[in-house]
């Protein structure tokens, strides 16, 4: 082969390509004619270049010599992950380092699309890549390779293209380095600073001499031990120190029970801290614990302020609301005489109106109280058969309001269940409610209950215009506008049954509802029955956990 | 008839109160706003039943209803209160306090006499 008849694309190619399929001296005794050497030095190097071996470029410190120039590609190969693609992406050469970092043989490379060793990062990485070289520029940044084993492998990547004598594009070749290992070490570094800067307090401690291994810097400052060495403390002298009783005896009951992680709120350093405590095993056995200590005392000022502030501002309002509703019952009464009929029509509006506002209040009150755990419960041996019909006659103005008739059905026989009878009457009167106010004069509303084995079932059923099947998921969210609630003018607060949902759930039952649009609706909720002590104790115990 | 203390900082509470206890026309009402005042009235004045809000600036409801229960003349006079804060907790505080019932506000001034005799017949 002529040096002259090679241009410089066709000699970068062919020496490459010589080299990458490993016949190294093949393609360094063709350079020795003289004039594709430089070439071929500078792509090379251009190859190099971002891996930080500009210093090599010909040209700094003398010509180069055919010598050098075989002995530096020899460390490039060795150094370099290196592959030629045709223009359709398709393997055509790779060399030895490619193979020993993959894991594949030549035969199960060579032949097969490059995308074989793609990633989803990689394919989104391939059009740019593929477009710069369409352009003949180089492209270069830092690539994932899937190995043969299945492991993902990342590279720094400096890809160029190739040209025919003719200048036409004939495909490219890539040089890599695989950095996956210094990435890992970047990510651990970066882990590690992290975890040292991290806000919550990070403790590692020994799982059977309880003695510190790491602190991250807040734990420091706030254990005072930034000076002294806290690898010399154990927890046993923290707990002296801040009262924090509640971490050791929280790893002494993890190391004897075999569970893995305990979270708990306590108090310490003047603080309020939610811990989590993990037992991390080594090699099947008692490792380590970590023990994390998140801040949470302003979050706790901030609940406490805002459930203050709610409770004021509901109480506040509840004084102004009594004098209109007062002034507003007493001239309805004909307290002051007899009103002009236009004008009673109105004061019944706003009548209507201000015991809607009392009972927004009140459901706020409610939602706030369950949402800080404060609502209470008064579990007590219940007959829900009884309730069901004392919670109907107290009801019975709903009838006069709205025409209906309340029916209770199948409640002859006392049906006994452990719970709050008050939050009962308060979801069932919501219920009652709600169906009178979408229910026709005349029509009829049905309270029944039903029990099995395991529950109580409660229902109140009307037949209104049902819920729209596309809004079911709307019905327990707080202020929700049904296409067809028509909620101002019903006298809906919008918050009533997401009260409820609370209150059930907060009992161990569960609420819901039946509905067919035109036909009716049946709203329902359970209330655990079977071993109706078992369950009101676990109702409490989750009420105190709540709490 | 029947001689009623109402104690209630709110002058606008204590006219709707006085109106609609004077429509049964059962009461004789003798109203006060503060429960300090309330204490002075009753040296002079001994009530069949005392109607208190809860929350007043200075003495509270509670305040001066154990003040009154240190005098001979009103230990076994029925007290009602009137409150805002009628979680179920509290009204059973008030209650043990000796409350004969406790009315929350708002209240409807319709049922407010016979809410008072009901109390008081109970007690």
């Amino acid at each position: 082969m002529s040096s002259k008849l090679i241009n410089k694309r066709t000699a970068a190619t062919f020496f490459l390509g010589t080299a990458i399929s490993g016949s190294w001296y093949t393609a360094t005794s063709a350079l020795l004619t003289g004039e594709i050497v430089p070439v071929v030095g500078a792509i090379v190097l251009a190859g190099l270049a971002p891996f930080g071996v500009n210093a090599l470029r010909p040209g700094g410190n003398g010509s180069l010599d055919s010598h050098d120039m075989a002995q530096r590609l020899r460390a490039f190969d060795s150094h370099a992950i290196v592959n030629i693609l045709d223009t359709c992406g398709v393997l055509k050469q790779v060399n030895d380092r490619f193979i020993e970092l993959t894991g594949y043989t030549r035969d199960q490379l060579i032949g097969q699309p490059v995308s074989m060793l793609y990633n989803e990062r990689s394919r989104e990485l391939a059009a740019e890549m593929r477009a710069a070289l369409k352009q003949g520029k180089t492209w270069q940044g830092e690539t994932p390779l899937r190995c043969a084993d299945g492991r993902v492998i990342q590279t720094q990547c400096t890809v160029m293209p190739l040209f025919n004598k003719n200048g036409d594009w004939t495909g490219s070749i890539s040089a890599r380095t695989d950095v996956t290992h210094a990435n890992e070490l970047l990510a651990e570094r970066d882990t590690a600073e992290t975890l040292y800067e991290l806000r919550d307090d990070i403790w590692i401690v020994d799982a059977e001499t309880h003695r510190f291994s790491y602190m991250n810097r807040v734990a420091m400052s706030r254990t005072g031990w930034r000076t002294e060495p806290y690898s010399e403390r154990t927890l046993d002298d923290l707990a002296e120190k801040s009262g924090s009783h509640a971490i050791l005896e929280a790893c002494q009951s993890l190391a004897a029970s075999g569970k893995v992680m305990a979270q708990f709120d306590t108090e310490m350093f003047g603080s309020h801290f939610q811990v989590t405590v993990k037992l991390l095993p080594i090699g099947g056995k008692a490792g380590r614990f970590l023990i994390m200590l998140n801040d949470i005392s302003d979050i706790i000022d901030e609940e406490r302020m805002k459930s203050e502030f709610i409770s004021m501002v509901s109480h506040e309002l509840r004084s102004p609301l009594t004098s209109i509703k007062g002034s507003m019952g007493l001239l309805l009464s004909r307290a002051a005489g007899e009103l002009p009929s236009k004008a009673r029509a109105l004061l019944e509006i706003s009548h209507r109106n201000a015991d809607r506002l009392v009972l927004i209040i009140n459901d706020i009150l409610d939602l706030e109280k369950i949402s800080t755990g404060q609502l209470e419960f008064n579990l007590e041996e219940t007959d829900i058969a009884e309730l069901l019909r004392e919670t109907s006659a107290a009801n019975s103005s709903l009838e006069q309001r709205h025409g209906v008739r309340i029916q209770v059905e199948n409640t002859d026989t006392p049906m006994q269940v452990t719970t709050d009878p008050n939050r009962v009457i308060q979801v069932l009167t919501n219920f009652l409610s709600n169906a009178a106010k979408f229910s026709k004069p005349g029509e009829r509303i049905t309270i029944r209950a039903e029990e099995n084995d395991h529950e109580l079932r409660i229902s109140v059923s009307d037949r209104g215009q049902g819920i729209p099947a596309s809004e079911e998921h709307k019905v327990f969210q707080r202020f929700a506008d049904l296409s067809n609630s028509k909620r101002a003018e019903k006298g809906g607060t919008g918050l009533g049954l997401s009260v409820c949902k609370a209150i059930v759930e907060n009992l161990g039952g569960k609420i819901g509802f039946d509905s067919r649009e035109g036909f009716g609706t049946t709203f329902y909720f359970t209330l655990p029955k079977k071993n109706s002590q078992v369950a009101a104790e676990e109702t409490a115990s989750l009420l105190r956990e709540a709490s | 008839m029947i001689k009623l203390l109402h104690v209630e900082d709110d002058a606008d509470i204590r006219e709707i109160a006085l109106m609609a206890l004077e429509l049964s026309g059962d009461f004789d009402v003798v109203q006060c706003e503060t429960g300090e005042a309330a204490l002075k009235q009753v040296q002079s004045y001994t009530p069949d039943v005392i109607l208190l809000d809860m929350m007043m600036p200075g003495m509270t409801g509670r305040q001066t209803l154990e003040k009154m229960r240190e005098m001979d003349s009103l230990r076994d006079v029925p007290a009602i209160f009137m409150t805002a804060r009628a979680q179920h907790n509290e009204i059973e505080e008030l209650r043990d306090l000796g409350a004969a019932d406790v009315i929350s506000k708002p209240f409807d001034p319709i049922a407010l006499a016979d809410q008072v005799k009901a109390a008081m017949q109970a007690a």
